[in-house]
């Protein structure tokens, strides 16, 4: 049975800096309860929303990023609802009727699924620029709490609405676009994905034959996956014996992992849209809109990830290294400085990224990677044949990924430069193996080259030269014999 | 009726030393004290130790030459603008006693010329009415005539200056709230062009219509007041990218230079005093050497309909935020919607619960085409009839159709309390400047006119307003 998906992304504006209306930060995890908040975005009377410059700019760049024909102006819309958090009782926000102009209202984006490697395409239908409410939190449970305890922290905070035609095709499917486009708005500078409840998922699924049912309440992109995968059996299950599905707005409930359906009612939704007073139309001027396409164009994950592949290095990789917004700085800039890149590739995207994921260090943290023309220094090496690749994973890359500030003098093992000693010594003390080679079992070599290296402790050597000594001594010692 | 002196004269005697900042600011605490009981003009008062030690920094600065623009004048404010030092109420009980932690940009502007705040001022809740009496604190009334209303939502702003209870005042315009009590105390109500003055910190009633507007006993000192509020506001995104404009020493208008003209059929609307006092006027100005004219004016008739729809529209979803969490007024249910209901109930009075209701109303799916959007288009109507007319002359009407009512007058009936407004609410849809001044008096109650000029305006409103006044002879007056 195909199903047919179509995704709501709620994404904070993380990165702007400010809120959307006033000068409170954007990222507001690291305050305590309503301390980040002012008379703006406490909707306190008379205090005036005064669109912030970053927010529009990044909200304009990520309408760009997915293909949107820009609006001449932006538009803010008052929607009403009454909720505990929301402090005006309305949110401003966007609306493509009464007058209204959202940031975007039909685009596109081109999305990589790293399961076939294919470029898929879903389409956007609409994106709002819009503020954040603030939180509320409970005692325990919502019914055994004495009160309700409000934090106006988040209110205000910029976020964007991202609504998609119902392209997508599979549970997996939607994972990918969200990550793909979460991928995208982060290397805009827009956002943080791994903040805690930075985006927020709604889907919407139907089965042929069926009904579209919306779930609320995604909070992760693996989430995203395990949510449409659950609902999409049960509703597999409900038109298999022979029931209808019906339309409805069911919850995402992730630790017991099932959609349930809300309780309350569907009523006829009344949110008396009109535009603002407070906030004429912002103009999108040329110059905000070349910044915005100057962005998009010169950083953005589709770019970067094929001028890697433009290197030579596997796709895997690529996109391992893509997928970092940091690590694809650190190699873009380690190959223009003169790193190799099939070598720098292998730094970056496979073995020093894993020994920081090892080590408990974020690797998205551009302050965790060592300076690029280091790396581009080590990948030289190695492609000398000064030190084995081996060496530098085993060797360098644990202390680099512990240390990004270490220099590499420091860092390098020392190489041992006379190898025949070391041969002698086990070829001395490996007898049995040395017996076994000259017995016909060729493999003993390669223990014995394993010997030479352990021999050589933490200090570098060739494996390729030591093969050659014990190879040439032990032919000897064969004619010899 | 006697004169005494505005703030033109008051910064004059101070500059000279004729007189001292803290004789007159005793002076006008004394009219307070004198005429409170009975008028009810200011909801809550500075403290008048601390006003008269502000006098005496005044006089000081004064002996030192270091006198700002507006040293040692008392200036009341409507309080439904914002003060960090005195209760902001809005004469509502939901915001009875919210102090706001931080002043209206306005306030902060008059503090820093000097200016001396003694009080915050009486309204109709929210700014919503006509008269003054929808004041959760009782209404207040007209001092030239006790049993009378004083104009309304500026109720106190209007009586206090009839009174000599303060300088200078503040209050706020939505569709005639500083023009109607200019026009029914016998003082000078400015409501500048929509974006001069800032409005952050000015409690909205309709955000798209509205205008903080200075109220004085004179023209000139209207000027200076006006002068030292406007400005960009980087607060305040609607408000104009323009420097604050000089208004303080322009000279009155030649009546050669002057064109007015009468919107065809609007005089007709008013009651025969009030044509007969507007006419005569015209008359006056006419027999001086201004051209006197009438203009065709399509729209302008259907300008209440659209000026209420937008208003209330815009009032209902401003009140929304009133939920009894943040604000004095509490419900008690545990439950969420019933809290909120009681909160509201108890909070808002009757008048605001209609208007919210009217508001919600207009913005309905299925009844927004109907009315929110067919007002908003008549609201494109009005302000190109009224920018191309203005562009000719200056637009004279009556600034009200009515006599100042009686109390409980108009206030039962809806359609006769809104269409006191019928005048006023002109200038708000186009966003242009009005100005109110005394025409004269008829049986010993005041009577205003009405001139509108076009966007930034100002100047031109001003200089006519002193030629105006040096016919009437009617400045600086007030009552008893």
């Amino acid at each position: 049975m195909k199903a047919r998906i179509g995704l709501e992304i709620h994404v904070q504006l993380s990165e702007a800096g400010t809120k959307l209306f006033c000068n409170c930060d954007s990222e507001y995890r690291r305050y305590r309860p309503n301390e980040n908040v002012c008379p703006v975005c406490l909707g306190l009377p008379g205090a005036l929303p005064v669109p912030g410059k970053r927010p529009v700019e990044l909200a304009l760049a990520a309408a760009l990023a997915l293909n949107c024909e820009p609006p001449r102006a932006l538009v803010f819309t008052r929607k009403h609802y009454f909720y505990p958090d929301l402090p005006k009782n309305y949110q401003i926000t966007q609306f493509e009727k009464v007058g209204g102009s959202p940031v975007c209202t039909g685009g596109y984006l081109d999305y990589l699924s790293p399961d076939d490697w294919e470029w898929r395409r879903v389409r956007i239908r609409r994106i709002n620029l819009e503020e954040d409410p603030g939180r509320t939190s409970y005692e325990g449970s919502i019914l055994s709490s004495r009160y309700a305890y409000v934090d106006y922290n988040r209110s205000g905070v910029p976020l964007l609405e991202i609504v998609t035609e119902p392209d997508l095709k599979s549970p997996r499917d939607a994972r990918v676009m969200v990550e793909y486009l979460l991928l995208t708005l982060e290397y805009l500078g827009a956002t943080n994905p791994r903040l805690e409840g930075v985006f927020r998922v709604d889907a919407n699924v139907s089965l042929e034959g069926g009904e579209r049912v919306e779930i609320k309440n995604i909070g992760s992109t693996l989430d995203v996956e395990r949510a449409l995968r659950y609902e999409i059996n049960r509703q597999r299950l409900v038109l298999e014996r022979g029931g209808k599905v019906e339309r409805e707005t069911r919850h995402w409930d992730a630790e017991r992992g099932v959609t349930k359906p809300l309780r309350y009612k569907e009523e006829e939704e009344e949110y008396l849209y009109f535009p603002d007073p407070d906030l004429p139309p912002v103009l999108i001027t040329r110059d905000l809109l070349e910044a915005a396409r100057e962005k998009v164009a010169e950083w953005s994950p589709r770019r970067v990830y094929e001028e890697i592949l433009g290197l030579g290095v596997k796709r895997e990789v690529a996109w391992s290294i893509t997928s970092v917004p940091a690590a694809a700085r650190t190699y873009l800039a380690g190959v223009k400085s003169g790193g190799d890149p099939g070598i720098l590739a292998r730094i970056v995207g496979v073995d020093l990224k894993g020994e920081l994921r090892e080590q408990g260090r974020d690797p998205y943290n551009p302050g965790n990677w060592p300076e690029p023309g280091k790396l581009a220094e080590l990948s030289r090496l190695v492609a000398k044949g000064e030190y084995t690749y081996d060496a530098v994973k085993g060797l360098v890359l644990p202390k680099l990924a512990a240390n990004p500030e270490a220099p590499l003098e420091e860092l390098l093992p020392e190489k041992v430069e006379d190898l025949e000693p070391l041969v002698e010594e086990v070829l001395k003390e490996e007898e049995k193996a040395v017996k076994d080679y000259l017995g016909g079992k060729k493999k003993a070599l390669n223990y014995l080259v394993g010997a030479v290296m352990r021999k050589a402790r933490k200090r570098a050597l060739d494996p390729r030269r030591a093969r050659e000594l014990l190879l040439k001594r032990l032919e000897a010692m064969k004619t010899g014999a | 009726m006697h004169r005494t002196p505005g703030i033109a004269d008051l910064l004059y005697a101070y500059a000279n030393g004729d007189m001292d900042p803290v004789e007159h600011a005793a002076r006008v605490l004394e009219e307070i004290r004198r005429w409170e009981p009975k008028v009810n003009a200011f909801i809550s008062l500075e403290d008048p130790e601390l006003v008269l030690e502000a006098a005496e920094d005044a006089g000081k600065r004064w002996k030192r030459g270091e006198a700002r623009p507006l040293e040692g004048i008392l200036v009341g404010v409507k309080d439904n603008i914002s003060t960090s030092f005195l209760p902001t109420t809005a004469a509502s009980r939901m915001l009875d006693p919210y102090v706001p932690p931080y002043n209206a940009t306005v306030v902060d502007r008059l503090l820093e010329r000097g200016a001396i705040i003694h009080g915050k001022l009486n309204l109709d809740e929210f700014a919503m009415g006509s008269t003054g009496e929808f004041s959760a604190f009782g209404p207040t009334r007209n001092p030239w005539s006790l049993d009378r209303v004083p104009g309304g939502s500026s109720s106190g702003s209007g009586a206090c200056l009839a009174y000599a209870g303060c300088d200078g005042a503040l209050g706020s315009d939505t569709g005639g709230s500083v023009r109607l009590p200019a026009a029914y105390t016998a003082t000078v109500g400015l409501k500048p062009t929509y974006g001069l003055v800032s409005r952050r910190g000015l409690i909205p009633y309709g955000n798209s219509l509205e205008q903080i507007s200075p109220m004085a006993r004179s023209v000139r000192d209207v000027a200076l007041l006006l002068e030292a509020i406007a400005g960009w506001d980087p607060g305040d995104a609607t408000s104009l990218r323009t420097e604050a404009p000089s208004l303080s020493g322009l000279k009155p208008a030649e009546p050669g230079e002057v064109r007015v003209c009468v919107p065809r059929g609007l005089p007709e609307l008013a009651e025969e005093p009030v044509r007969k006092a507007f006419y005569s006027l015209l008359e006056r100005l006419e027999s001086e050497g201004a051209s006197v004219g009438e203009v065709e004016m399509r729209g302008v008739e259907r300008a209440l309909p659209a000026y209420y729809t937008i208003a209330l529209a815009e009032a209902a979803s401003n009140l929304a935020r009133y939920d009894g969490t943040l604000y004095p007024m509490r419900g008690e249910s545990g439950e969420y919607w019933r809290y909120i209901a009681q909160a509201r109930g108890r909070g808002f009075g009757f008048e605001v619960k209609k208007r919210i209701l009217m508001g919600v109303y207009v913005l309905s799916e299925g009844y927004r085409d109907e009315y929110y959007v067919a007002a908003t288009r008549l609201r494109r109507l009005v302000r190109d009839e009224v920018l191309r007319a203005t562009r000719g002359c200056i637009l004279a009407t009556p600034a009200s159709p009515v006599m100042p009512p009686r109390l409980g007058e108009r206030i039962g009936d809806p359609l006769k309390l809104y269409a006191m407004d019928a005048y006023t609410v002109i200038a708000n849809l186009a966003g242009v400047p009005a100005l109110v001044q005394p025409a004269g008096f008829h049986e010993g109650l005041p009577i205003g006119v009405q001139f509108m000029a076009g966007r930034l305006g100002e100047p031109q409103l001003i200089r006519l307003g002193l030629l105006v006044e040096e016919l009437t002879g009617l400045a600086e007056v007030v009552a008893g």
